[in-house]
């Protein structure tokens, strides 16, 4: 499957998800801040991607949870280089460049982008 | 007025789908308040009837261990109105279950009409509500619901987990 | 109980409508509701917003029809449990009309804390529309629904004794 392939079926669980238009799905879209998800949304759109692309996801791998809650990742609301280096290694399909440039805690739902989904599709179903 | 939105299941296989009914009766009050001379089923309470079918068969499969709580209306169509006198429905599906939560769909029918089409998401609470304040003990299933749930059902409905198909 | 789901209507503009929902203990289902844990049942909280939506319709189509009721429900989500004691507030917007009534979008806080969201749609019709014989029902409704109004409306005198 391409990678353009893979696009246009991530964008249709999106929109079905979210009930959001074609045109706000962008690559570069983050699924809180842009797409307006909340947590329930999250699980939605695992079980939509599994359905849709015949694949398992297990808890935790796409979307991880507890990173913002665990005192060792997270201080006086900035993600310390413990917490950075943790979220690199669960979230290889991320781009960390705003995050690291100012790790901020709200920051980080910038690593829930369109594109993030897409890149771990794309390493499963390779 | 109680919030017991099915009166009883006639068909429920275990991590896949049930069958729960409701008699609708002009005996309930609520009926009355917002369209006096037309007495109609309101549709969030056809919604809850579903919930209530998938909620229960959602967390059989988990021996109703976990708090299996509403969490998402995908989308809910109506097609008609029910009235008093009439025997809805709800036939629900499991579509997927995890340890986090389910999604469900499934349709309701008024007679033999099609009454509504509903898919929504349940959460497990323990599992997803960081930060949100609520009991410890399972208050959606405690003693008396599932007593309910068994003493009105023409089926059996087993305690012990079920992995879905 | 009285399926009323909307106590005081604060704000009332042509695409806009802001109410209240008070949650009181003294509210029968809430004893099912649960029994350890008493909170307003997900579809109560979408039944407001649909009688929200409704007083809107009404205000913008004059009161022409009796009967408005919820056609479809989409992406509703519940973010608290809202217990007794709260003050529910609910803002519905009119989005578009339809074929047959009106698309909205509503969200329930309380606080600050986002309770319910979602998109409706409202079908807003007469009896008579589909059987001209239930149009003296469609008047007494209509009287019916207008005296709801005059209960919750904005603008409401409280005498002092």
């Amino acid at each position: 499957m391409s990678r353009d392939e893979i696009y246009a079926k991530v964008r249709i669980v999106l929109m079905d998800a979210l009930s959001v238009d074609e045109q706000d799905v962008t690559p570069q879209a983050t699924l809180r801040e842009d797409l307006g998800a909340e947590s329930i949304d999250f699980l939605d759109i695992v079980f939509r991607l599994e359905k849709e692309f015949g694949i398992k996801i297990p808890r935790g791998e796409l979307f991880p949870e507890n990173l913002v809650n665990d005192p060792q990742y997270v201080q006086a609301g900035r993600v310390t280089p413990a917490g950075l280096a943790e979220l690199k290694k669960r979230m290889p399909h991320s781009d960390f460049s705003l995050l690291e440039g100012d790790p901020q805690v709200n920051n980080v739902q910038s690593l829930f982008t369109v594109d993030a989904i897409v890149n771990y599709i794309a390493g499963k179903v390779a | 007025m109680r919030w017991l939105w099915i009166d009883k299941f006639v068909e429920f296989v275990p991590g896949q789908r049930a069958v729960a009914t409701k008699n609708v009766s002009l005996a309930e009050e609520h009926l009355h308040d917002l369209y006096p001379d037309f007495p109609i089923v309101p549709h969030s309470l056809v919604i809850e009837g579903f919930a209530q079918t998938a909620g229960i068969l959602v967390g059989q499969t988990r021996q109703f261990a976990e708090k299996v709580i509403l969490a998402k209306i995908s989308r809910a169509t109506f097609h008609r109105l029910a009235r008093p006198g009439d025997t809805l429905s709800f036939h629900a599906e499991i579509r997927q279950v995890s340890e986090q939560g389910a999604t469900c769909g499934g349709m309701v029918q008024v007679g033999d009409q099609p009454l509504a089409d509903i898919e929504l998401m349940f959460s497990h609470v323990d599992q997803n509500m960081a930060g949100v304040r609520f009991p410890a003990h399972n208050f959606v299933f405690d003693g008396a619901m599932l007593q309910l749930v068994q003493s009105r059902c023409s089926v059996d409905i087993p305690l012990t987990p079920t992995k879905p198909a | 109980m009285k399926f009323n789901l909307l106590d005081h209507i604060e704000c009332l503009e042509p695409q806009r409508l802001v109410g209240v929902k008070q949650v009181t203990l003294a509210e029968e289902y809430l004893g099912d509701h649960f029994p350890s844990f008493p909170v307003l049942p997900g579809v109560l909280m979408l039944e407001a917003l649909v009688q929200a939506a409704g007083w809107l319709m009404h205000h913008r189509r004059g009161f022409a029809c009796s009967m408005a009721v919820l056609k479809e429900a989409r992406n509703v989500k519940y973010g608290q449990f809202v217990p007794p004691g709260s003050r529910l507030r609910l803002e519905v917007q009119w989005l578009a009309d339809t074929a047959g009534g009106a698309s909205f979008k509503g969200v329930g806080t309380v606080g600050d804390a986002q309770a319910v969201t979602g998109r409706l749609e409202l079908a807003y019709f007469n009896l008579a529309d589909h059987d001209a014989a239930l149009a003296p029902a469609d008047q007494r409704l209509l009287e019916h629904t207008r005296r709801r109004w005059a209960l919750i409306a904005p603008a409401q005198v409280s005498p002092s004794l």
